[in-house]
């Protein structure tokens, strides 16, 4: 089984080709062997508001249950909206969301971040968060969260599930393997577009093939080809590939009495 | 035969490269199956005197020119460049420039460059631009090079229409008259795959109906890439096999016989 940790859906705008984008996905992971795919919906207006984010995540309970045997949804919310984030939560992994997706509204390792992370402790889903550390101001990104704070969140609550987003997603992906290092209840996804060689190989000696999970985030041959193309055994590629995401998931399941 | 158009040897100050020496590298290119290379020194992009790259560059090459072929990193703003294009040449056998004029600090319009490349053309070289060497977000903090704007391309190769370049690491082209036959320009240039994107959002597919199959040119990047990335854009091409090839390795050949 392979699954794509870290996809998106496209945001149904009026008049856009939003179907036609939800379909190319599906095609590209069909021609590149990738079974599910771990989709959030992002609103496009952000910091979002529960009203989008409520939105966002309708229109991934439709794809998920469209595509029931592709598509894996997690709901996506702002953690700033304590009281209807949490509901929305809660109401969406009852309707069969495998997890929780995080931007950059906040650092994930301030206080407002914590109810949230504390409710998919309780519901036994992970967290995926949206993750970069690079060495100059991203100004369009003030709050993004870099491993650093993913290991302090990881590491203040080690029985969650932390997924560090896209270490190929841009930034200093060596910082942010090393960062992890100290966390050992965190994972990473691969995903993003830079295919700069060795990173899978260090990540595997840092942080350990048990912690990292294959993703593209859209940037489909870049996340197949740089797992193909990594120097790793065959027992580590299949538990990145998806091995390790199926472990995941069976948190939830064992939660449920192992109905699903 | 497989031809990586796209490929280096030699250090990158900001990050340790694997594979970067000639047996490295040969043994990079049989991992992925590519027969042959066009190498230039990475150490040289940093150099003030470049040309003690491409005579480091011709070190590690002798003894297997059957696979690795010399492109020189010239930098026309640098004192006495005349003599050492002459000396890449002549003596090293280079069949190409690799041109950074972001990096050496000089416009592709400018006196010196136009001189080079004039020079290049006279020799029968292939004249070869990174768009870039690495992404944007994972720069060092003391080090802002931007990206070779695509708009320097096109009035370039309209200056230069008997010169023969070869414009890789780029992204974008569709959306430039870079990217299609009647966009008004000479046909004079092929673009490497490196950065474009496969499945989602086709670069690659597109350029092959928009510009031509004769036009696009396996680049991995490699070793700072993993080269497996490049050659899967080329695997799920939706194109005949004879399209395929034609990126793997024909058109580089075509390109090469042009200059003997």
């Amino acid at each position: 089984m392979v699954i794509d940790a870290h996809a998106h859906l496209a945001w149904r705008a009026p008049g856009s080709n939003w179907e036609e984008r939800d379909r190319a996905l599906i095609d590209a992971a069909d021609r590149l062997g990738i079974d599910r795919l771990a989709c959030s919906n992002l609103c496009p207006r952000r910091p979002s508001v529960p009203e989008d984010f409520r939105q966002a995540n309708e229109w991934a309970g439709e794809s998920m249950r469209e595509y029931p045997d592709r598509i894996l949804a997690y709901c996506y919310v702002n953690p700033g909206w304590i009281r209807e984030a949490a509901e929305e939560v809660r109401r969406r992994i009852g309707e069969g969301f495998i997890g929780v997706k995080l931007y950059n509204e906040y650092p994930c390792s301030e206080p407002v971040v914590f109810p949230l992370v504390e409710l998919c402790i309780e519901l036994g889903v992970p967290i995926l968060h949206h993750a970069g550390h690079s060495h100059y101001y991203v100004a369009a990104q003030p709050r993004m969260s870099g491993g650093t704070q993913i290991a302090e969140l990881a590491n203040r609550y080690p029985e969650a599930t932390i997924i560090c987003g896209h270490l190929g997603g841009g930034g200093d992906w060596e910082w942010q393997i090393k960062a992890l290092r100290s966390a050992p209840t965190a994972y990473a996804d691969t995903s993003g577009s830079v295919v700069d060689e060795g990173m899978i190989e260090m990540a595997v000696r840092v942080m350990g093939a048990e912690r990292l999970l294959f993703a593209c985030d859209m940037s489909m041959t870049a996340g197949v080809g740089k797992v193909r193309g990594a120097q790793i055994t065959e027992e580590q590629r299949a538990m990145i590939l998806g091995g390790n995401f199926e472990g995941i998931l069976a948190q939830r399941r064992a939660q449920r009495g192992g109905s699903r | 035969m497989t031809i990586d158009m796209n490929a280096y040897l030699g250090h990158w100050p900001f990050r340790r490269l694997r594979h970067n020496d000639a047996e490295g590298l040969l043994a990079l290119m049989d991992r992925a199956g590519i027969d042959r290379a066009c190498v230039s020194s990475a150490s040289a992009i940093f150099y003030k005197n470049s040309q003690a790259g491409n005579e480091e560059l011709a070190e590690q090459i002798a003894g297997h020119e059957e696979r690795l072929i010399p492109f020189a990193v010239i930098n026309p703003a640098y004192v006495d460049w005349e003599h050492d294009l002459g000396v890449c040449a002549d003596e090293f056998g280079a069949r190409g420039l690799r041109l950074y004029p972001n990096y050496h600090n000089y416009a592709l319009g400018d006196a010196c460059c136009r001189e080079l490349i004039a020079a290049a053309t006279e020799r029968g070289m292939i004249v070869s631009i990174p768009i870039r060497q690495i992404d944007q977000r994972q720069r060092h903090r003391l080090l802002e090079i931007p990206d070779v704007a695509l708009s320097d391309l096109e009035a370039l190769v309209e200056r230069h229409p008997e010169a023969r370049f070869v414009f890789v690491n780029g992204a974008g082209f569709t959306g430039s008259r870079l990217g299609r036959a009647d966009g008004g320009l000479p046909a004079n240039y092929a673009l490497g795959i490196s950065r474009m994107r496969a499945t989602i959002g086709d670069e690659v597919g597109t350029l092959v109906e928009n510009l031509g199959a004769d036009r696009v040119v396996l680049g991995t990047g490699m070793p700072f890439k993993y080269p497996e990335v490049a050659l899967l854009k080329v695997e799920v091409l939706d194109a005949p096999e004879e399209t395929k090839q034609a990126i793997l390795g024909g058109n580089a050949e075509g390109l090469m016989g042009r200059l003997t």
